[in-house]
């Protein structure tokens, strides 16, 4: 645990230490205004459904630029071999390297919640899909982040991780479509491998255990996958 | 009897289907310096990289301090202070910051952290600057930096791979002086390509040549050991089996023999036997004209092990 926190907090003075956290929260900010904005008056509808598919599609960008160089810079440097041959478990570095990145994700979500805190004070809005809706987010989120994590783990270069992790990220994204043009139960399959497919319940109000397993399922694999990775060497 | 510090038995490490390690078995002592010496690609630094729990074998099993370093290595990775090649460091850290962040991660207790990390910035001479950035460091100080983060921890076995690589004439002076007194403290293994550097800092050194080991060899007598230079005027035989004599003489060569009884023997022993020596010679009647400690000429005895391989090979 004494190891864990103590990478931990290598790790957020790391991401909160680059400019690359501070232009990424700016730009998500700045768009998710936009967008709120121009929801709020267009709609005038006291719900952000539509704000949350946007966050969505934004974290698919911005996740891989944070978690680019975990990994990969470490490799890139050497300094991955001064943490491997210090007295430190493989798990504890990827869990501080997780939690380090998604922290940089939950502080956007977190200001994104300005946008809540708008419609309760004009409007009474439905606070159960508001609240599932960031839920979903942050599931997304930390789904993206252990791929990117795996992904960083696997490259030492920064833009290779940021690129690749990107493209699986959005292949998961939409990979229910080509459910369509698959027989059964290969679409069942590929649908059931869809991020939107999962996020979408969460995003309207509609709390499935099945698309909670599905988001954890990824971050545990993708984690211990990670584990593995730096454990084979 | 003294536990080996490090205990390497029949280690093999292959990258695919190349064979970067084949079969090298190794033992050094507690306080010994060992220098392993080779050409670039020779496997000394995935040895290095094994020892310090980097790498898995492929085969065979390393031991340090008496712990397996795959079964162990944990505990193992507790008793080595390794510095990498190039010494690899997180830049944007300041020389304290960082120290203070490998000590946690060795364990340090809270209370001993502060006095450790000072005690390791006195030691390497970092006084002046702890408070900088590592990034703005010159590749000395670097160095010094990656060797303190090794001395955390008081590790049994500090492990320096090519510590003098792009180090200028002077640092490459004090970087020796340094590697001297942290010897005898604690086991230090290190890797050069570069014949002279072995030389002036180890006590014994072991060639590597293709992954293979060629030899361990005694540079000098810390380890209990003499090499001798003897001039002596007499029959050759009857020398050689006066010199053979000798409790403790393990080798004999004639290095320059001439038509005169008078030639140059270099003797090897486990133990100082220039005493033994002498008065063996001169009660045996033969005339000892002069006595030296005769270091190893690493260059000739690299150049022999690597031409036999060689010579073998073909």
């Amino acid at each position: 645990m004494r190891n864990f926190l103590t990478l931990l907090v290598k790790e957020e003075k790391a991401v909160f230490s680059s400019p690359i956290a501070y232009a990424i929260v700016a730009v998500y900010l700045l768009l998710m205004g936009f967008t709120f904005t121009l929801m709020l008056f267009l709609n005038r509808t006291a719900e952000l459904v539509r704000i949350f598919f946007q966050a969505a599609v934004l974290l698919l960008l911005i996740v891989p630029v944070v978690t680019m160089r975990l990994l990969a810079e470490e490799r890139r440097s050497g300094t991955l071999e001064l943490l491997l041959t210090s007295p430190v478990r493989e798990i504890e570095i990827v869990l501080a390297k997780f939690v380090a990145s998604l922290t940089l994700v939950l502080l956007m979500l977190v200001l994104t919640a300005s946008d809540a805190i708008v419609l309760g004070i004009y409007a009474d809005p439905d606070w159960g899909p508001i609240y599932s809706g960031f839920l979903g987010l942050l599931l997304l989120a930390a789904a993206l982040a252990a791929i990117g994590l795996l992904v960083s783990g696997l490259t030492s270069n920064q833009i290779v991780a940021a690129v690749v992790a990107m493209g699986v990220g959005i292949l998961l994204w939409m990979i229910d479509s080509i459910g369509y043009l698959l027989p059964d139960p290969f679409d069942t399959i590929v649908t059931s491998l869809s991020l939107v497919a999962h996020f979408t319940p969460f995003a309207t109000g509609a709390l499935f255990l099945s698309d909670l397993g599905f988001f954890l399922t990824v971050v545990l694999a993708c984690l211990l996958l990670t584990v593995r990775t730096l454990a084979r060497r | 009897m003294t536990t080996a510090v490090i205990a390497a038995e029949q280690l093999t490490k292959w990258y695919g289907p190349r064979l970067a390690v084949d079969q090298v078995s190794l033992a050094v002592g507690p306080g010994e310096i060992m220098g392993l010496l080779g050409p670039n690609g020779s496997g000394k630094t995935t040895i290095l990289r094994i020892l310090a729990g980097y790498l898995r074998p492929s085969a065979g099993t390393a031991c340090i301090a008496g712990l397996d370093v795959v079964d162990d290595s944990l505990a193992a990775r507790r008793r080595v202070g390794y510095v990498p090649e190039d010494a690899p460091l997180y830049g944007g850290m300041g020389v304290r910051e960082f120290l203070l962040f490998m000590g946690r991660l060795k364990g340090l207790a809270a209370g001993a952290l502060t006095a450790t990390v000072s005690a390791a910035v006195h030691r390497l001479g970092l006084e002046h600057v702890h408070g900088i950035q590592i990034a703005k460091l010159s590749r000395g100080y670097r160095q010094r930096v990656a060797i303190a983060q090794a001395l955390l921890g008081d590790p049994a076995l500090l492990i320096l791979d090519e510590p003098t690589n792009g180090l200028d004439p002077r640092q490459i002076i004090e970087m020796r002086e340094l590697i001297r007194s942290l010897g005898g403290e604690r086991t230090i293994l290190v890797t050069s390509h570069i014949l002279g550097e072995i030389e002036r800092v180890a006590d014994r050194v072991a060639i590597l040549l293709d992954g293979r080991l060629l030899g361990v060899h005694a540079l000098r007598g810390s380890s209990g050991g003499q090499r001798l230079r003897l001039h002596v005027r007499g029959h050759e035989e009857g020398v050689r089996a006066c010199l053979a004599r000798v409790p403790g003489v393990t080798a004999i060569d004639v290095e320059r023999a001439s038509a005169m009884p008078l030639a140059t023997y270099v003797v090897d022993a486990e133990q100082p036997v220039a005493e033994a020596l002498a008065a063996a010679l001169i009660a045996s009647g033969f005339g000892l004209l002069a006595m030296e400690p005769a270091p190893v000429d690493l260059e000739s005895l690299f150049l022999r092990l690597t031409g036999d391989r060689e010579e073998a090979a073909r």
